[in-house]
């Protein structure tokens, strides 16, 4: 299906050993009319491409710490340079853990509480719009699944208040209405953060990929890659 | 030397070995008739009894034998699937036990040169503290293998009794897609061809797991046991399946087969066997993960995440390379030649030679005395199930509060289902649903393991179980595909027991016949017994089917007041025998015998009704299970902030026996209260009782009108079915 979008946006999606989401990701963005470009872990140099995405998975299994070998795999040091040219660089769940992991992102993303994974569908409150979103305001609420094993995101001390003050924070888990509070914590993040931006790299636990549909249990991930496309309101969708 | 014993076999079958050979063997050949001729590889205990199961049907590619069933799904596609068991290994170990059961069956699946899409866990547990730890971990290790993999577990079946205390019960079903084109297996090995294996190294785990540690009983000594269990590596599990289907779409290899119980030893004959051919190994061209491994070692090892793969000469270096991308170890270990023989080398001296035909198929059998199946036709005399004079509300939350009958999102939470999205009904629906992308048609998968059904009279139990899944898939207006099976049960020497998991095999099998479903694959795992205390016989069954509509299931929930609440198919004579209600009462009595004929005819007029729900007024359905109508209404309107309720009229004196019965075949509908009258009457004219039972309101309570009227409010039954709180259950 083509959309009104660009068709000619190409998106590199750099699949890791162990990364698992990469087809659902090609398969989101091949729905929203982009071109994705699969990334070899082992590249050095990216080719000409207009936005990344660091999908989920369990790269390298998970060993040492989520994230943390493919956040030093020879393809990072060209994402590091797309990122410092202002490329809208996207990390889901892993991809995210490994943005932190390699400093792209602030913070880090600890074991849940109850040290089991957690699947399920959540609801998260758009706190902040990051740059080069359009189509979402600060209010909104999307219904996206969760599933993770380490996805309980912490700073350090003394930092909270920056990320919120720089608009870095742009998710957080809510209730079904958009209250977010303790009880709506799914894995003790802190102040229920479940996205953070800096710049253009941007990165939350949820999967978006895989609400793309009503039939799915929300079509709420379509709007928010629509989103990050830069691309208005999502007529017919 | 070794003696038969050392290896798990008996004196006839030692003596059996030496007549077929001719000869005594040596220690190796020993340990590989051991792993061979054990329960586990051999079914020799339980073929008598597979051999009932049908196994043809219009849709099926491949019957049992292979790694896996295969069913026609489309022009395009077919669909693998299997269920397993890893019950030993998971009392013994639960985190690695589960894993490497969930691991072992995607790579049977993957095998078959599928992608698994789905996974489904039925799963048994006792009562007491241990056994809630070991819920913890077995829960545990499936999330850990299939979560990391990126397979969606996407049902699941959860029970408990205290007769699983120490013989928890883990069977895994594994679905995979297959593009038509692609067919592989481990028959089609041709001489010339070279045997790799890939994957991870080999070590000392798991050796004797098939013919000592899921073969036998459990006794004190359990825990000396350990060592037989393997651990499980989901990273290398997905580069190893991302190589062997790369490989099979790439049509490098002429067969493949996994490495599951009895490692090498198994793969290596079952691939000889099925292709006909000799196979020789060079046991020092393995590599292993520890320094002096003897070729014993090597060949019972079950070390996990291994695939051996037979190679055409001129596409060795091809394949070689498509290895490398994915930075697996790989070594050429053997060559497949004509003949009829495995050889195993060390240092160029033949070290084994066993003709396969004597290894893979003549392990002597379980013989059935005459007439034996003739006790399976009348019912079990049993104490007859108690009948409550009146119903109260202690009756329902005492049902619902049942860990049968509970929430079972504390367990799927910890399941990543919606990977891979094709998920549109997940865990919390009595069946899956997956939409398969530009596919009109969708995939159902049922499971369900009723065993108190099968306490008592177990072939009733058996049939049942049929009868439940297809339900299930007649509520959907879906065509079932094929049925799979995981038989569980107790020690197969003890002739009660043999004869209660026969007489669950008979019942699977005459149910399957009448309603025409084939089943293509399955699983037996017996001595399930710890100090002579047996399971109940258990039947784990799964179903494929062909969903018509999967981006628009037929609701299992209504939305609106009004609606005329119907049931299809009540027994006529019904019955609590084997409920959930009866055990809470303190006497479970036997199961009822399902009446074929009628129920045939309300599945087949479900199926069809369901298959076109807006023409007939068909709003939501919902198949009645364990629990019976009760928990079936109550699961159709409760939730976290429940908006509809329901008015129910019956007869005062019958209320309990209907709410509260599980025979199974019954439906629960929501209809256009229009369309109710043409529902009796068209129902009838297919000879199946469709009885109306009530409406919904716009009230979030149950009512229920017999004699006097019993009220439930939605929100207490919703917290009953979340926190449980039966007094010795583990919540």
């Amino acid at each position: 299906m083509t959309r009104s979008m660009d068709a000619q946006r190409e998106v590199g999606i750099v699949v890791f050993p162990g990364s698992n989401c990469d087809q659902d990701t090609i398969k989101a963005v091949r729905e929203l009319g982009a071109t994705p470009r699969v990334l070899d872990y082992r590249l050095t140099e990216l080719p000409p491409l207009d936005r990344l995405i660091l999908p989920g998975g369990f790269s390298y299994g998970d060993y040492l710490r989520s994230g943390a070998l493919a956040a030093a795999a020879p393809i990072m040091d060209a994402v590091d340079e797309a990122a410092l040219l202002g490329m809208p660089v996207l990390g889901i769940c892993n991809g995210f853990q490994i943005l932190c992991e390699r400093g792209l992102l602030p913070g880090a993303l600890l074991p849940n509480p109850h040290g089991t994974f957690i699947s399920q569908l959540e609801t998260v409150r758009v706190t902040a719009v990051p740059s080069g979103f359009s189509g979402l305001a600060v209010g909104d609420h999307l219904a996206l699944p969760i599933a993770h094993h380490e996805g309980s995101y912490r700073i350090a001390e003394g930092q909270l208040h920056a990320l919120f003050e720089q608009g870095q924070v742009f998710l957080q888990y809510s209730d079904p209405d958009g209250a977010v509070h303790a009880l709506t914590n799914p894995n003790g993040s802190v102040a229920n953060i479940a996205g953070i931006a800096s710049g253009s790299v941007v990165g939350l636990m949820p999967h978006p990929e895989r609400a793309m549909a009503e039939y799915l249990g929300s079509a709420d991930g379509r709007r928010f890659l629509q989103a990050w496309f830069g691309q208005k309101g999502s007529p017919g969708c | 030397m070794l003696t038969y014993k050392d290896v798990g076999l008996s004196e006839g079958e030692y003596q059996e070995i030496v007549r077929l050979l001719a000869r005594t063997p040596n220690d190796l050949e020993l340990g590989l008739f051991g792993a061979l001729w054990s329960e586990h590889c051999s079914y020799k205990n339980s073929k008598p009894f597979l051999a009932w199961l049908p196994h043809e049907g219009p849709f099926v590619v491949q019957g049992p034998g292979g790694n896996a069933g295969v069913v026609r799904f489309n022009q395009d596609y077919d669909v693998a699937f299997k269920i397993e068991s890893h019950n030993h290994p998971s009392y013994v170990e639960p985190l690695q036990g589960a894993a490497t059961g969930v691991g072992g069956i995607l790579r049977d699946i993957i095998a078959m040169g599928a992608r698994p899409i789905a996974v489904a866990d039925i799963l048994k547990f006792g009562t007491n503290q241990r056994a809630h730890a070991l819920r913890h971990g077995i829960v545990e290790g499936i999330g850990a293998y299939g979560n990391a993999i990126g397979i969606p577990t996407v049902t699941g079946s959860v029970g408990y009794s205290a007769l699983y205390d120490a013989n928890p019960l883990v069977n895994v079903l594994a679905v995979g897609l297959l593009p038509q084109s692609r067919h592989i297996g481990a028959d089609g090995a041709k001489p010339g061809s070279v045997l790799l294996l890939m994957g991870q190294s080999t070590g000392r785990d798991g050796i004797h797991g098939a013919s000592l540690l899921a073969s036998q009983d459990f006794g004190t000594e359990t825990e000396s046991m350990r060592p037989t269990v393997q651990v499980g590596d989901p990273f290398m599990g997905k580069l190893l399946m991302e190589a062997t289907l790369a490989i099979v779409t790439e049509g490098l290899a002429d067969a493949v087969q996994d490495l599951g119980a009895a490692g090498l030893t198994s793969a290596l004959a079952e691939l000889a066997y099925a292709s006909q051919v000799g196979v020789t190994l060079d046991v020092g061209a393995v590599p292993c993960r520890e320094t002096g491994m003897s070729a014993y070692d090597i060949m019972l090892s079950e070390t996990q995440e291994r695939m051996l793969l037979s190679v055409p000469k001129s596409h060795l270096e091809a394949a070689l390379r498509t290895i490398k991308t994915f930075d697996l170890s790989v070594a050429e270990i053997g060559r497949v030649m004509p003949g009829d023989f495995l050889r195993i080398y060390l240092d160029s001296n033949q070290v084994a030679d066993v003709p396969t035909q004597v290894l893979v198929a003549s392990c002597p059998r379980h013989v059935l005395p005459n007439k034996f199946t003739d006790r399976f036709t009348l019912p079990a005399n049993s104490e007859s199930a108690p009948i409550p004079l009146t119903i109260d509300q202690d009756l329902g939350f005492r049902v619902l509060r049942h860990p049968d009958c509970q929430d079972r999102s504390p367990i799927y939470s910890r399941y990543d289902s919606t990977i891979q999205v094709r998920t549109v009904w997940g865990p919390d629906h009595d069946s899956a649903i997956l939409h398969l992308g530009e596919a009109s048609e969708g995939l159902q998968i049922a499971v369900s393991a009723p065993s108190r059904w099968a306490l008592i009279d177990s072939v009733a139990g058996g049939y049942a179980v049929v009868v439940d899944v297809l339900s299930r898939v007649a509520s959907q207006g879906a065509v079932p595909l094929g049925l799979t099976d995981g038989i569980n049960g107790g020690n197969p020497d003890k002739p009660e027991e043999y004869e209660r998991v026969a007489g669950l095999v008979w019942g699977i099998a005459q149910a399957a016949r009448d309603f025409g479903v084939p089943v293509t694959g399955g699983n037996v795992s017996l001595h399930n017994e710890t100090e002579s205390r047996a399971i109940w016989p258990t039947a784990a069954l799964g179903v494929v089917a062909r969903h018509p509509h999967p981006k628009a299931p037929v609701a299992d929930r209504p939305d609106a007041k009004g609606l005329t609440i119907a049931l299809v198919n009540p027994p006529g004579d019904p019955t609590l025998g084997g409920s959930v209600l009866a055990e809470e009462l303190g006497r479970i009595g036997a199961y009822p015998r399902i009446a074929p004929d009628v129920t045939i005819k309300a599945l087949n007029l479900m199926g069809t009704w369901a298959r076109d729900p807006d023409a007939v007024g068909l709003l939501a359905c919902r198949s009645i299970g364990v629990g019976g109508l009760f928990v079936a209404l109550s699961r159709a309107l409760m939730s976290r902030a429940p908006q509809y309720g329901a008015d129910l009229r019956l007869s005062a004196e019958h209320a309990a026996l209907d709410l509260f019965n599980e025979t199974a075949g019954q439906f629960l509908v929501f209809l256009d209260p229009a369309l109710k009258n043409s529902w009796v009457s068209r129902a009838q004219d297919g000879g199946v009782t469709v009885k109306i039972l009530g409406e919904t309101t716009d009230s979030p309570q149950i009512k229920i009108q017999a004699g006097r009227t019993v009220t439930f409010e939605l929100h207490a039954l919703w917290q009953a079915f979340r926190e449980g709180g039966g007094s010795n259950h583990v919540g």
